[in-house]
C-alpha cells in the first residue's frame, strides 16, 4: 500500500517573506487556521536559518535575496506568492525550485492545496534525490565489481558467472553491498572502515 | 433562496426551503428584530450546471446580497465565483465534507469533525473495527471514506471493502450479496438519495434470508440519513445509525416549539431534519447579524456574524469568528419505525468547527513534523 500523503500541518513552522499588505495578512490568517506557526518577514530583513523553519512562502514580485533563510535551498518546501507574470520575475520562482505557488490577490481558497502540494511534492523530490544518490554510488562501484570478478576468474580459473555468483552470495551472507565487498577484495576496504577481511576465497 | 425543490434530491431541498421559510416568518413577526426579510426564490432543479445562472439571476437581476442555498458540494463550488465577483454572502445550510473556508460563505451545517469523526469513534467503541464502505461516486463519499479509513487504520481496524456507484444507481444486488458474505462489523454508507434507500432495503432482506438480525449484527451507519428520508425506505427504515448535530427528538423548549410549528405546517415533508434546521438557523443568524451591523452589505454583515450566537432547536449555535463555520453539538441517533431517531450519544457540549481537521484528526498526525526529512548521508 502506498504511504498516505501528508494532510495535516499542525505545528509546522512557516516563514513568510512578503511586504506587509492585505495579501500577507490573509496568508498569515489562513496558515494559522491550518495550524501552522507563522513568522512574518519584510523583504530585506534577515530571516535567520533554515533549521528553524519547515516551510517558506515568499513574494516572487519582490527582491528577497537578503531575507532568504541560510541553508534553505535544499532543505524545506518552498511556495511562491505570484502577482507579476513577467518572465524575469518567474525566473526566480524556477531558480528557487518552488514546489507550488499561490496567485495574488491571495484568497482563502488555494492556500491549503498549495501547502499540501508543496510539502508532498518536496517529500517526493527528496526521496528521488536519495535514490539518485544511491544509484550514483552503486554505479561508481560497478567498476570495482567487474575488477573483482575478473581477479576471481583468474585466481580460481572459474567462469564469469560462477565468480559473480560467489561474490554476490558472500555479500548477501555478510549483508554488505556487493560494491563494498568488491572494494574490500581489491584491497580498497569498505567505504565506512579499513579493509579488515583477509583476501580469501572461502565462499567461492 | 437557492434550493432544489425538484430533481433527484428534492426531498432535502424542499425541507431546507421550508426551514428557511419558517424562520423568515418568525423574524418578521419578532418585535425585537427591527427588519423585514423578503424572500426571492429560484429552483435550479438539482442540476449542478444550473446553479451558477440561478445565483447570477439572484445577485445581478435582483441585486440580492444574502442567499440561503445549495445542498451538494458540487453546487456550492459552482456558485462560489459568482458570490465572490458580486460581493454577496452564501448562507450554506448543509453538513459537508470540509476542506474549505470562503470569505463569501457562512456554513451552518456540520463540519467533518462534528459528524464523521464522532461516528468513527462510536463505531469503534460499540461495533468493532472491521468496516465496509459504500458510497455515491463523488467528493462527499470519497472524503468521508478517507477520514473513516484513517480512523479505523489508526485503531488497528480494517476497511474490508470499498465500492462506489453513480448517483441514482439502484443495481446493488451483487454488492449486498458480497457484504452479507463477508460479514463486516458495520457498514458505512455515503450513498445518497434513491441509491441509499434501495441499499438499506436489499441489505435488510438479504440478511433476513440467512437469519441475521442486520440492525443488531451488521448495522449501517452514515452522516446523512435524516428524518426527511426515512419515509422513503419503507419497512427497512429502522435500526440505522446516523451522525448529526440535529434530530427532531432532541428535548429542549426551542426544539419543542420548532417541531410543533414544523409538524403543523410541513408535516407532509416528514419530521423536521438536520438540513431544515440548519436553514432555519441560518435565517435567524442573518437577521441578528444585520441588526448587529445596522447594515446589509457583505463585509459589514460578515464581520458582525463572527462570534454571533443563537439558541437554536439543537442548542446553542455560535459562528466561529475565524472560519465562519458553526460550533455545534455532535450526536448519534438510531432510526425508528415512526420516522424519527433515538438519541444514543450526545457530545457534552458544542464542538468548535474544524473544517480542515487540523485539531481533531481521527488518526494521529500522518507526519510528526518535517524534522525527519533531513538528508540521510
Amino acid at each position: 500500500m502506498k504511504p498516505a500523503i501528508a494532510t495535516n500541518f499542525r505545528g509546522w513552522r512557516a516563514v513568510v517573506i512578503h511586504r506587509p499588505d492585505e495579501n500577507r495578512q490573509r496568508l498569515a490568517e489562513v496558515l494559522a487556521r491550518l495550524g501552522l506557526e507563522v513568522r512574518l518577514f519584510d523583504p530585506g530583513e534577515p530571516a535567520g536559518a533554515a533549521e528553524d523553519c519547515d516551510l517558506i512562502l515568499f513574494d516572487a514580485d519582490d527582491a528577497i535575496d537578503g531575507t532568504w533563510p541560510a541553508g534553505a535551498d535544499t532543505d524545506v518546501p518552498v511556495i511562491a506568492v505570484i502577482g507579476n507574470e513577467a518572465p524575469s520575475r518567474l525566473a526566480r520562482v524556477v531558480c528557487r525550485r518552488c514546489d507550488s505557488h499561490i496567485l495574488k490577490p491571495v484568497r482563502s481558497s488555494g492556500i491549503f492545496p498549495a501547502v499540501l502540494l508543496a510539502v508532498n511534492g518536496h517529500q517526493q523530490r527528496r526521496r528521488t534525490e536519495r535514490e539518485i544518490g544511491t544509484l550514483r554510488q552503486r554505479l561508481a562501484g560497478r567498476r570495482m565489481v567487474m575488477k573483482a570478478v575478473l581477479r576471481l576468474m583468474a585466481e580460481l580459473e572459474i567462469d564469469e558467472e560462477t565468480a559473480y555468483e560467489g561474490l554476490r552470495r558472500e555479500a548477501m551472507d555478510r549483508r554488505l553491498p556487493i560494491e563494498d565487498l568488491a572494494r574490500e577484495r581489491l584491497g580498497g576496504g569498505p567505504e565506512e572502515g579499513p579493509s579488515a577481511g583477509p583476501r580469501t576465497s572461502r565462499n567461492v | 433562496m437557492l434550493f432544489s425543490e425538484t430533481g433527484s434530491y428534492s426531498a432535502v431541498g424542499a425541507s431546507m426551503r421550508a426551514g428557511a421559510a419558517l424562520a423568515l416568518e418568525e423574524v418578521n413577526a419578532d418585535p425585537d428584530l427591527p427588519l423585514r426579510l423578503e424572500p426571492v426564490s429560484v429552483d435550479p432543479g438539482g442540476v449542478t450546471a444550473a446553479y451558477a445562472d440561478a445565483a447570477r439571476h439572484l445577485l445581478v437581476d435582483h441585486g440580492i446580497t444574502h442567499v440561503f442555498g445549495c445542498y451538494t458540494s458540487s453546487s456550492r463550488k459552482e456558485v462560489l465565483p459568482v458570490f465572490d465577483k458580486h460581493d454577496a454572502l452564501l448562507w450554506y445550510p448543509s453538513h459537508y465534507e470540509g476542506f474549505e473556508t470562503s470569505e463569501n460563505v457562512i456554513y451552518t451545517g456540520a463540519a467533518p469533525n462534528q459528524h464523521i469523526i464522532p461516528l468513527a469513534r462510536h463505531l469503534l467503541a460499540n461495533h468493532g473495527s472491521r468496516g465496509w464502505c459504500v458510497g455515491s461516486n463523488y467528493v462527499w463519499a470519497w472524503e468521508n471514506n478517507r477520514i473513516l479509513r484513517e480512523a479505523l487504520t489508526a485503531a488497528g481496524g480494517v476497511v474490508m471493502g470499498e465500492r462506489y456507484f453513480p448517483v441514482g444507481d439502484t443495481d446493488l444486488q451483487d454488492l449486498v450479496a458480497q457484504i452479507v458474505e463477508e460479514r463486516p462489523d458495520f457498514i458505512f454508507t455515503t450513498l445518497i438519495g434513491v441509491s441509499g434507500y434501495e441499499f438499506l432495503r436489499l441489505l435488510r432482506r438479504a440478511s433476513a434470508r440467512i437469519g441475521l438480525d442486520q440492525a443488531a449484527g451488521m448495522p449501517v451507519a452514515s452522516c446523512s440519513l435524516s428524518e426527511a428520508e426515512l419515509p422513503f425506505i419503507g419497512d427497512a427504515a429502522d435500526g440505522h445509525l446516523s451522525s448529526s448535530v440535529y434530530f427532531s427528538t432532541i428535548r429542549s423548549p426551542e426544539n419543542a416549539r420548532f417541531t410543533a410549528r414544523w409538524d403543523a405546517r410541513y408535516g407532509r415533508l416528514g419530521r423536521a431534519c438536520a438540513d431544515a434546521e440548519a436553514a432555519y438557523v441560518a435565517v435567524h443568524l442573518l437577521a441578528r447579524a444585520v441588526v448587529r451591523a445596522a447594515d446589509t452589505g457583505l463585509t459589514a454583515v460578515r464581520e458582525a456574524a463572527r462570534g454571533l450566537h443563537f439558541q437554536a432547536p439543537q442548542g446553542l449555535v455560535t459562528i466561529d469568528p475565524e472560519n465562519l463555520h458553526c460550533a455545534m453539538r455532535p450526536r448519534i441517533g438510531r432510526s425508528t419505525r415512526d420516522g424519527t431517531f433515538d438519541l444514543l450519544f450526545e457530545e457534552s457540549g458544542p464542538v468548535q468547527p474544524d473544517p480542515y481537521l487540523v485539531w481533531s484528526s481521527g488518526a494521529p498526525l500522518a507526519r510528526p513534523g518535517p524534522a525527519h526529512l533531513r538528508l540521510v548521508p
